[in-house]
């Protein structure tokens, strides 16, 4: 093609030119159908200002779609010359700047149609003008004819600066655009191989047929190039060094060209105040402040807090070598020019000319206030989104600057401020402006204006405000939660607001928590925050991968806070859930400085150590350390760890409920069917006089015999689990497991007690008449008396009577007695249910054998004489130093009530009548007089050796208690005697027949209609009446 | 390519520095050795001052342009009519105040930077 020859010699076209140009347009027409082509050509013709564009159009149109044929961009212009020699001999003239320029113009024009006529007058209209001035540069003669050439179009080459945003719109690129490709290119050398490749395209002339090249400062390890063809980028690139020309290039869309050349602005206005991040040196990432901008030189002043190492920096400025390229950087920590001159620094106290302000110049380097003052290039800062913690800022803030400063920074805060930050009904607060502390309520937010309504009166109902202006903003005793942040979730109340800050009192933990006003809401809601990940709960007790323990005080999103178990000072470890290694939960035991036994729950008081003075209960006990709970402990949620040593048991604490209560209940204990035995070793550990329980421990739990009784699940969700009864309703009771520290509910019909182990259940029921009596004082003297009834009891026999049943009944009230009296929590519930203490001495059995015989046969009197009350004898027999047994007059109160419960029988009734009186005086003697408190025809199991029961009916009660029973269930089996403490009343099941073993209707037989808790709806047959009777009187009765 | 080219910077490091009218990119020493070779008027090679006045290090972007008139870019960034040669695709200074002056007594026009 023609086209090959040389593109410089513009005028004299020779006519083959010509036909060139028709050989084209005929090439195009065959090439792409293009018809277009010749249209737009044609009404080219008829506007008279795009004669050239039209020549100049097709070229492009032949570029692009005329395939490989149009050879190279340099051939073109000889071909439009032509063309535009034909219709117009102004072109020819033109010198090559103008007709290039001229070309972009039409480009211009044509890309954006032909439809623009208004727009198009105009530019000529404005080149016309231009025209002359713009020329000087040029070849005046030349431009001058040509104008005239042109009848006055010039080439109107600035239209461009004064581009409207409409006229770049119309630069966008098409398809006849030459395209981008991206080249990979070697990473920092951008900028080089741009400069190279357009020395080569100087070097090569025309050959080399790319338009341009493109580096961005953005972009590393790729450029682009602009050319028509992907083989001419492959051209030109062949043979540089830094293009990896194997890599594959890749075409830019059209679309996103102009993002390509669209250079992100770099004039973002930094002001003064604003936080920006380093971006990149030791101080990468550091919150810094903006102090100063130059933006002709584009440097900043910020302000950053030092991360100096003094000494390193000593050595450098004396010259002597610092050893090792320094590894770690130091942490920020101001300045202290003090320090400083101690190192020998040579500190210059300066004054800055500009700002008129004071500086310590420590080789080179700036501080004031011991911050750093740092001049750094705009490139190296991070301005955009940039979030200060709140750490960072209270840090800024630590050095005296004021409020006002502190309002200042939150500008960068309120610019990160998510969409619908307010909402109508906020309470705010306006912290800029001549309205500043305004209060007011948030009306209607429009995108960044909120309208709010102020407090104030005499103002508009409401006032517009940007929402930079305007803060959120609490009251004190505000219940909060927090919404955002570092500690999101978390509720409390404001106890104290500071400018944007907010401080509230966790509900969890009780620890004062500062956050922003912006992250917080006004909530009722009290969460407890988390309180639990994964298996751990907050107050666990925790072993922690490095062999250390502590307490979980708090749980955090991701981690839990761990008070650990160093008793000299509180040490409070952030961990993992990973670097937890297991969840302690045996209750340990340990003595304290005085060698009293410490048991959880009971509440010591620290007598060394940092926090000498301060009580409470027993939390956790693990390799001699105390985790105490301090309700008036302010820190690591109450919690303090203590030796063990260091602390002493105080009044009425748990241990001292055992000390007395157990005693008590200790003689049931070993008398106890023997797989309950260890379940309340402890309470067996000690004889006790049983007469206390008469009075004092009846309580008014009376009907509830099973209450405090040691059960174990047998069925539900918590089958296996063993745990003490805390509390009876109808059907359900409550059971404070022994292993999980929690109270579950479970259907009484689930728990396997010994419930059918009927003499057990009598007992208590009668206790509570003996108690019921107001005639206290008369027991004393009564026990003795009983005593020798006991004897024969005394022995093992005894097991068999007092089963478990009878601890149960028993638990409840000791603890009532003991606690209520010596500790304000006193509560008879949670400290009977509480297992800990059962297990808490493994010393029951031991007992067990000595303790009936000795203790009652042996010593009866001295016991009884000695102590008034029942107590005392218990504590004779167990701890008997133990001071606080005389003080627990707590007894006392319980008894009243109880009376309340076992309907018709007028405590003093029972008492009177010889045997039976002597009975229920007290305990004691109910349980020694068992054996004639049975009744003859009721089915009973006879436990013979061990555990062997076999079922017999009672046929006669014997004189000294033990009865004639004939064994099968009609009782014709062969008549043994038997001890009443090896016979077991077999408890009435619904529509049984029954004979009333207790209470004024002692005697009589019934039919048992219905079960109600603990309590049996009987039919009486004599009187017809229904009576609601306690189920422990209640027996069954053998068929006649 | 018509015109004869600018000058090629002969470095590429910090030395680069931007004309602020044209945004041509040169090293300084070739500013102050022979000007601009769009804005002629400067007169940066007779006066050595006039280099740190009319241009700036601070830029971004390269753009070398073999062939203006027929470059898109070159036409997007309006540095179409300029000589072939390598520019930036922006400047963050505006032109002192005293050279716009000049720029319109000369009846050249330009136009300052878009801050955005």
């Amino acid at each position: 093609m023609p086209r090959h020859r040389d593109y410089d010699d513009d005028d004299d076209e020779p006519e083959e030119e010509e036909e060139d140009v028709y050989e084209e347009e005929d090439e195009e027409e065959e090439d792409d159908g293009g018809k277009a082509g010749r249209k737009r050509r044609r009404s080219d013709f008829i506007d008279d200002a795009a004669e050239e564009d039209d020549d100049e159009d097709e070229d492009d149109d032949d570029e692009d779609y005329g395939g490989g044929g149009g050879g190279g961009g340099g051939r073109r212009r000889p071909k439009r010359r032509t063309g535009s020699e034909f219709f117009d001999l102004e072109a020819a003239v033109d010198s090559d700047e103008d007709e290039e320029e001229e070309e972009g113009e039409d480009d211009f024009i044509v890309d954006s149609g032909a439809d623009i006529p208004d727009e198009d007058g105009a530019r000529r209209e404005y080149r016309h003008r231009l025209l002359p001035h713009e020329d000087q540069e040029e070849d005046l003669e030349e431009l001058t004819r040509s104008i005239k050439q042109r009848y006055a179009r010039s080439p109107h080459v600035e239209y461009d600066e004064e581009a409207t945003d409409v006229e770049q719109q119309a630069l966008l690129p098409s398809v006849r655009d030459p395209k981008l490709w991206m080249v990979k290119c070697a990473i920092g050398r951008e900028r080089e191989v741009a400069v190279c490749l357009m020395q080569k395209a100087i070097d090569r002339g025309p050959e080399l047929q790319i338009r341009s090249v493109v580096a961005l400062d953005h972009l590393k390890n790729y450029i682009y190039i602009e050319a028509d063809k992907e083989a001419h980028v492959r051209e030109a690139c062949k043979g540089m060094r830094n293009i990896y020309a194997s890599a594959k290039i890749m075409l830019v869309p059209i679309k996103e060209m102009t993002d390509v050349l669209s250079v992100e602005s770099k004039a973002v206005d930094l002001a003064r105040d604003t936080w920006v991040r380093m971006k990149m040196g030791t101080y990468k990432g550091d919150l810094a402040k903006v102090m100063d901008v130059d933006n002709v030189r584009q440097k900043v002043v910020v302000k950053l807090i030092p991360r100096i190492d003094l000494q390193a920096l000593a050595n450098k400025l004396e010259g002597r070598e610092a050893p090792k390229k320094k590894a770690f950087i130091p942490p920020p920590r101001f300045m202290n020019i003090d320090e400083a001159r101690e190192m020998n620094l040579r500190v210059e106290r300066r004054r800055d000319p500009m700002s008129g302000d004071y500086f310590e110049n420590i080789g080179g380097m700036m501080f004031k206030d011991g911050f750093l003052y740092k001049t750094v290039s705009m490139k190296s800062i991070r301005t955009l989104n940039i979030q200060p913690t709140f750490d960072e800022l209270e840090k800024f803030r630590q050095t005296g600057e004021g409020g006002d400063g502190d309002m200042a920074s939150l500008s960068t805060l309120f610019a990160n401020r998510k969409k619908g930050h307010f909402m109508k009904g906020d309470r705010v607060i306006v912290v800029k402006g001549d309205l500043r502390n305004l209060k007011g309520h948030v009306e209607k937010v429009e995108e960044d204006t909120v309208h709010i309504r102020p407090n104030q009166k005499d103002l508009p109902l409401t006032l517009a405000f940007s929402d930079k202006e305007l803060c959120k903003y609490f009251d004190l005793g505000n219940h909060v939660k927090v919404v955002s942040g570092s500690s999101e979730g978390a509720t409390g109340m404001v106890v104290s607001v500071q400018g944007h800050v907010v401080n509230l009192v966790s509900d969890t933990t009780k620890e004062l928590l500062r956050v922003f006003a912006d992250n917080v809401v006004e909530s009722s809601e009290v969460t407890s925050g988390l309180t639990r990940i994964g298996e751990y709960e907050l107050h666990d007790l925790v072993i922690l991968d490095n062999k250390s323990f502590g307490v979980i005080i708090r749980v955090d999103s991701e981690a839990f806070q761990v008070l650990k178990g160093v008793p000299d000072r509180p040490e409070v470890a952030l961990v993992r859930l990973r670097e937890i290694k297991a969840k302690v939960e045996k209750k340990g035991n340990a003595q304290d400085r005085y060698k009293n036994h410490l048991a959880v729950k009971d509440v010591v008081k620290v007598l060394e150590g940092p926090c000498k003075g301060k009580q409470g209960p027993v939390e956790h006990i693990f390799r001699g350390v105390v985790f105490i709970y301090d309700r008036h402990h302010l820190e690591h949620a109450g919690y303090i760890c203590a030796k063990t040593q260091s602390c002493v048991l105080i009044g009425g604490s748990r241990a001292n409920g055992d000390r007395n209560g157990n005693p008590m209940s200790s003689r049931f204990a070993h008398m106890r069917p023997p797989p309950r035995a260890p379940q309340s070793p402890m309470r067996s550990s000690r004889g006790g006089p049983p007469m206390s329980y008469g009075g004092r421990h009846r309580g008014g739990r009376g009907h509830d015999a099973l209450v405090g009784a040691d059960v174990k699940i047998r069925l539900g969700p918590f089958k296996g689990c063993k745990g003490r009864v805390v509390d009876i309703k109808g059907t359900s009771v409550r059971v404070e497991l022994e292993a999980q520290m929690k109270v579950v509910t479970v259907d009484r019909n689930h728990i396997s007690d010994n419930v059918n182990v009927s003499v057990p259940f009598r007992e208590p029921s009668r206790y509570g008449l003996g108690s019921e009596t107001p005639s206290h004082p008369s027991r004393t003297p009564l026990h003795p008396f009983m005593t020798p009834m006991r004897d024969p009891g005394a022995t093992p026999i005894h097991d068999g009577m007092r089963t478990p049943m009878r601890d149960r009944a028993w638990n409840p009230m000791s603890p009532t007695s003991d606690r209520g009296g010596d500790w304000e929590d006193g509560n008879p519930a949670s400290w009977g249910s509480s297992p800990q203490y059962q297990p808490s001495s493994p010393r029951s059995r031991a007992y067990e054998a000595p303790t009936p015989g000795s203790g009652w046969t042996n010593t009866p009197s001295g016991n009884y004489s000695d102590a008034g009350t029942p107590r005392d004898n218990g504590s004779a027999y167990a701890n008997a130093p133990s001071p606080y047994l005389p003080s627990t007059p707590g007894g006392q109160p319980p008894m009243t009530p109880s009376s309340a419960y076992i309907p018709g029988t007028p405590g003093g009734q029972p008492m009177t009548p010889g045997s039976g009186g002597l009975d229920m005086m007290s305990p004691i003697g109910g349980g020694d007089t068992e054996g004639p408190w049975l009744l003859p025809d009721i089915l009973v199991n006879v436990r013979k050796s061990n555990d062997d029961t076999v079922i017999g009916v009672v046929h006669e009660v014997l004189a000294d208690g033990s009865c004639s029973v004939g064994l099968g269930s009609s009782g014709n089996g062969d008549t043994i005697i038997a001890h009443p403490t090896e016979i077991d009343i077999i408890v009435p099941k619904k529509s049984d027949k029954i004979k009333i073993m207790g209470g004024p209707q002692r005697g009589a037989t019934g039919k048992l209609i219905g079960v109600d808790g603990t309590d049996g709806i009987v039919k009486v047959d004599d009187t017809l009446d229904v009576k609601i009777l306690d189920m422990v009187l209640l027996a069954k009765l053998a068929h006649a | 390519m018509g015109s004869q080219p600018a000058q090629i910077p002969t470095s590429f490091g910090h030395e680069l520095r931007a004309c602020l009218r044209c945004r041509l990119v040169k090293t300084y020493d070739q500013f102050r050795e022979s000007g601009c070779e769009n804005c002629p008027f400067f007169k940066m090679d007779e006066d050595h001052e006039r280099v740190v006045d009319c241009t700036t290090p601070n830029f971004t972007g390269v753009i070398s342009v073999m062939d203006p008139t027929r470059s898109w870019a070159a036409r997007w960034l309006r540095i179409a009519r300029y000589v072939p040669g390598c520019y930036t695709l922006a400047v963050s200074e505006a032109l002192p105040e005293d050279l716009q002056n000049l720029c319109e007594d000369e009846h050249i026009p330009y136009a300052p930077p878009k801050r955005i």
